[in-house]
């Protein structure tokens, strides 16, 4: 699904500032109906990854592969659903407007569209207000907008950037028994978070970034084993202070 | 070449999609209403602003109203278009949009047909309006004024009031291509807008000091060369042929300048496509 090959990336210089280094030799895939979570402090490059995924910015070395072919083809997000970290949407336009796009970018027919997109905004609650514009929802309701508009197509890949930003508790619940039950459907979900115990619920390897290096990658368990620490979440700060003191 | 036409019907979807929503966004859009309903009203005043003209009034009513078109067209293109292009980058719009399956090619033809069609719009009901008020001063005043008036001048001035307002679209769309921020492509595209309409004088005050010196400068040459970049809208404006008593430019001509006119945004969006497709959008 996703191969990220010796990965380097690093920003365009500013006025009297270096160029910063987001990414280096950075490697991990992702196979068919896997869970893999991104996770790492601000500035780790969790969203570098992402954004040079959905080929927002290109690689200055290294290769990557996103459903068979590299990110700069286009016609691959017809099977990816991706949900970026802060909803921006154009202010006037409804959530129906923009399910209406996502479905004819994505060649469906218009029955097709409307079936889902009703389906999607009964299931995320926001039936109701789909006729309201979008630059009057709430952060939460942006979210979940936002998730109806990724998961119209049926995508097989999902890409999710903190998909947990800015829902209350009862929201974040909701929005991760959907990604559990997207995972029942055998479909192979790349997030990042920052909420570690989310994480820990539903991935089934993570990659530990720490400034634009990789510090640990493989099942959760296994990160807590091996810094002899009970829980994932301990294990995670545990490795990441160490990386604080190796640099 | 089945599966071509079916590539090129799937694109023109991609890019009416874009262009769609970016009609849809302008139409709701509370400031563009607000444009329309002051050019709307400033146009209705050209029924008190004839009785201060003391002669000539066909030429000056048509002249006010093709202005204050032209005005409502620059204020939407740099306050509305340079907004649309610019902050879709700034507020991470572009992702929202690029995350489907659009290439970044049809993003900007999206981006261009969409704003030009909320022209479009603008421009049809100002002409429309424009036609009324012309038609009620003719009926109040003196039949010679207006007895030069043409219903094809007055269309076709309407049309190349429409193609410069799409030469300063896919100029800002271009330049939006190559710097970051709406403000420096606010001051960047104004500049442009600046240098265009200066260059046709400066280029008239050189011709006329080398003709009186006899001798041809090279700054004559580097100035017509510079045309070439920075057009000459004057070649567009054809609002004084509405109700003029002088013969008509040659049509060749006309279609000459709407040809080049043509051209050069062509240019201009396959430039900006590959200002677009080479730059991170971050």
């Amino acid at each position: 699904m996703i191969h990220f090959i010796d990965v380097w990336k690093s920003y365009a210089r500013e006025l009297f500032t270096a160029s910063p280094v987001a990414l280096r030799d950075i490697s991990f895939s992702l196979q068919q109906g896997e869970t893999l979570g991104l996770i790492g402090a601000n500035g780790a490059g969790k969203s570098t990854c992402i954004k040079l995924l959905m080929d927002f910015i290109r690689p200055d070395q290294g290769q990557i592969t996103v459903l068979g072919s590299p990110p700069r083809n286009h016609k691959i997000r017809s099977r990816i659903g991706y949900l970026p970290e802060t909803a921006n949407f154009p202010p006037n336009l409804t959530a129906l407007d923009m399910l209406r796009f996502t479905g004819a970018t994505c060649g469906m027919r218009t029955a097709a569209i409307q079936a889902a997109s009703e389906k999607w905004l009964r299931r995320l609650a926001l039936w109701e207000a789909r006729k309201r514009p979008l630059r009057n929802y709430s952060k939460g309701m942006q979210q979940r907008a936002n998730f109806a508009i990724a998961l119209l197509n049926d995508p097989e890949l999902l890409i999710l950037d903190e998909p947990m930003s800015g829902l209350d508790p009862i929201g974040r619940a909701d929005i991760l028994g959907l990604i559990a039950e997207l995972k029942g459907q055998g479909k192979s979900i790349l997030f990042c978070s920052h909420i570690l115990e989310d994480v820990d619920r539903v991935v089934d390897n993570v990659l530990v970034l720490h400034k634009g290096r990789t510090l640990f990658a493989g099942q959760p368990k296994r990160l807590a084993n091996e810094q002899g620490c009970p829980t994932f979440v301990e294990g995670y700060l545990h490795l990441v202070r160490q990386g604080e003191e190796n640099d | 070449m089945y599966d071509r036409g079916k590539k090129m019907i799937n694109t023109l979807k991609r890019i009416s999609a874009v262009a769609r929503i970016v009609l849809i966004d302008g139409l709701r859009r509370h400031a563009l209403l607000g444009l329309v309903a002051l050019s709307v009203s400033a146009e209705a005043g050209a029924f008190l602003f004839f009785d201060f003209i003391p002669r000539d009034i066909g030429r000056a009513s048509s002249d006010f109203i093709l202005s204050l078109a032209w005005l409502s067209g620059f204020i939407f293109l740099y306050f509305h278009g340079v907004q649309v292009i610019a902050l879709d980058e700034e507020r991470k719009v572009i992702y929202s949009l690029l995350a489907r399956p659009i290439s970044r090619g049809e993003y900007v033809g999206g981006i261009f047909t969409g704003l030009a069609c909320l022209l479009l719009l603008l421009n049809l009901l100002l002409c429309l309006l424009g036609f009324g008020t012309l038609m009620f001063i003719k009926q109040q005043v003196l039949p010679v004024y207006f007895s030069q008036f043409a219903m094809s001048y007055y269309l076709l001035a309407w049309l190349g009031l429409f193609a410069m307002e799409l030469m300063l679209l896919a100029v800002i769309l271009f330049f939006s291509g190559l710097v970051r921020g709406s403000f420096p492509v606010l001051l960047i595209s104004l500049s442009f807008y600046a240098i265009c309409s200066g260059l046709p004088v400066v280029r008239d005050a050189i011709s006329q000091k080398a003709s009186l010196e006899g001798q041809s400068t090279s700054l004559k040459s580097i100035l017509q060369g510079m045309t070439a970049f920075f057009p000459d809208f004057d070649r567009l404006d054809f609002k004084n042929m509405i109700t003029s008593v002088t013969s008509p430019p040659d049509p060749s001509l006309i279609l000459v300048n709407f040809g080049l006119t043509s051209a050069y945004i062509a240019v201009l969006l396959w430039l900006a496509c590959i200002a677009y497709h080479r730059r991170d959008l971050q």
